[in-house]
């Protein structure tokens, strides 16, 4: 079943149109990067999948439910109000700028969103966000606060407070590049960690090596436009469009 | 009279003056948060009617709204005033002052709260209320947090603006005396418990300042 389908999907902003007709889906454990030039739609994509904008054409579905769609007369239609809340369950989004709630501690980030809004018991919350804490080597760090914190910490805990929701799919808007290049290489690590484990993701990223050896599946981006999709050897290795050699030629 | 005499005489006034100050902040606190909230969510016509009306009371002198408060229910009503009234009027006049002045305080200090917390919260699941109780409110208050105390060091000298309406705290109560021993001493009394009484605010609030300092922005 394809946990994510994005189908004709159109965004505009007043008259500019910024995602034109985007069309792909996620399947169950996949991993799929995005790449492309800046300005080319990536985060708008990202942020109309997770209902931080609304679209303005085409459809957005999860786990084969219709999300939100815009139908035939032009009308933003959204899924009954129990079935979206449930929706918006499905996924997680990992900021660029990491947004940790800067008056809570690390422990508290993670586990009051579980209580609240998974109605867990404190045990559970705490147990889940330590096992988790652990597991991206912060467990020392639980009790301090963000402010206290390096940027490549702060992403870990941004990462293990998505991850704490048991998402079925998790989104990341350009994770590293907040970072100082120095902190990159601790957060590739804890992706690459939730992808040996078959988490379900989509990556915008700029780390081309990384989005190589991790993804199964490439979406290179350029002007609201998908240009090209493959696998990384396909994409990195034999581009068929002349836009996407362009691209990537910065880079190697 | 010597100086003590008139510290001493002056002494339920200055009692006076401080209720005023405490139960203002009690009551226009909380009442500008609720200003502040209907002026920035609430059905547009509310939010019209409380831009109007933050920039009415901002807009015209506080001791005119205190003279409206007070003689109003005479004038328009023909009610008669008790003696307990003159102090309600008071309080109930700075109250609504104050709280337009916090509500502006507030929705500046809600306003520089980055977008990225209020989309962090909505991707997490929290309801717009919750959002609103646990994420934005604390980092706000932390925010106005200089600017409340600027307030509050004007509302201790506000508090002398009771005087128009004949209400017996520190300043009227001075210039009484004053004048009735043509001396100057209870003037400076008066001074000195502002100024003091400030003083107090001051460190209370950046006291306060500290505690919060667990956490930056
Ligand atoms: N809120 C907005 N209002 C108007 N234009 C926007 C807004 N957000 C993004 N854009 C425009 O949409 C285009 C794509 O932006 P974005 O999705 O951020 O690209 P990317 O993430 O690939 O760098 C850019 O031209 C940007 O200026
Ligand atoms: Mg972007």
């Amino acid at each position: 079943m394809n946990y994510l389908e994005v189908s004709h999907l159109k965004k505009r902003f007043d008259k500019t149109d910024v995602l034109h007709d985007i069309s792909f889906s996620v399947k169950e454990g996949e991993v799929v990067s995005i790449i492309g030039p800046s300005g080319s739609g990536k985060s708008t994509l990202l942020r109309c999948c997770t209902f931080l904008e609304t679209i303005s054409g085409g459809g957005i579905s999860y786990m084969g439910k219709k999300a939100v769609e815009v139908n035939g007369s032009g009308k933003l239609e959204y899924a009954p109000k129990k079935e979206f809340r449930e929706i918006q369950h499905y996924f997680g989004l990992v900021f660029q700028n990491f947004n940790l709630f800067p008056h809570y501690s690390v422990l508290r980030n993670i586990v009051e969103p579980q209580r609240l809004i998974l109605k867990k018991s404190r045990e559970d919350a705490e147990k889940t966000a330590m096992q988790l804490l652990e597991k991206v080597g912060l467990a020392n760090k639980a009790k301090a606060y963000p402010c206290e914190l390096s940027g490549g910490q702060q992403q870990r805990v941004a990462i293990v407070r998505a991850l704490a929701m048991s998402p079925s799919i998790l989104f990341f808007d350009e994770p590293t590049s907040a970072l100082d290049p120095e902190l990159t290489g601790e957060i590739l690590e804890v992706i690459r960690l939730l992808a040996d484990d078959h988490m379900t993701m989509v990556i915008v990223t700029h780390e081309m090596s990384f989005a190589k050896a991790i993804s199964d599946r490439v979406i290179f981006m350029a002007d609201g436009y998908i240009v090209e999709e493959g696998t990384p050897k396909q994409v990195f290795e034999h581009p068929e469009k002349e836009r996407t050699r362009q691209f990537l030629a910065h880079y190697s | 009279m010597t100086f003590l005499e008139i510290v001493a005489q002056l002494g339920d006034s200055m009692l006076n003056s401080i209720w005023i100050f405490l139960l203002t902040l009690l009551f226009s606190i909380p009442l500008g948060l609720l200003i502040c909230i209907a002026r920035l969510y609430a059905w547009k016509p509310i939010q019209w009617l409380m831009k109007i009306y933050i920039s009415v009371v901002r807009g015209t002198p506080l001791m005119l709204q205190l003279l409206v408060i007070y003689f109003g229910p005479y004038f328009l009503f023909g009610m008669r005033l008790t003696t307990s009234y003159r102090f309600w009027a008071v309080i109930l006049a700075f109250s609504l002052n104050y709280a337009a002045y916090f509500a502006e305080i507030f929705r500046s200090g809600i306003q520089s709260i980055p977008v990225g917390q209020h989309e962090a919260a909505y991707i997490l699941g929290y309801g717009k209320f919750q959002k609103f109780l646990r994420i934005i409110t604390p980092q706000m208050f932390k925010r106005v947090l200089p600017a409340v105390t600027n307030e509050s060091i004007t509302l201790v000298k506000d508090t002398s603006l009771a005087f128009a309406i004949s209400y017996i705290e520190l300043f009227t109560e001075a210039s009484m005396i004053a004048a009735a021993e043509t001396s100057m001493l209870p003037y400076l009394v008066a001074a000195i418990f502002y100024y003091v009484l400030n003083l107090i605010v001051a460190g209370v609030m950046s006291m306060l300042e500290k505690r919060m300092n667990y956490y930056k922005i």
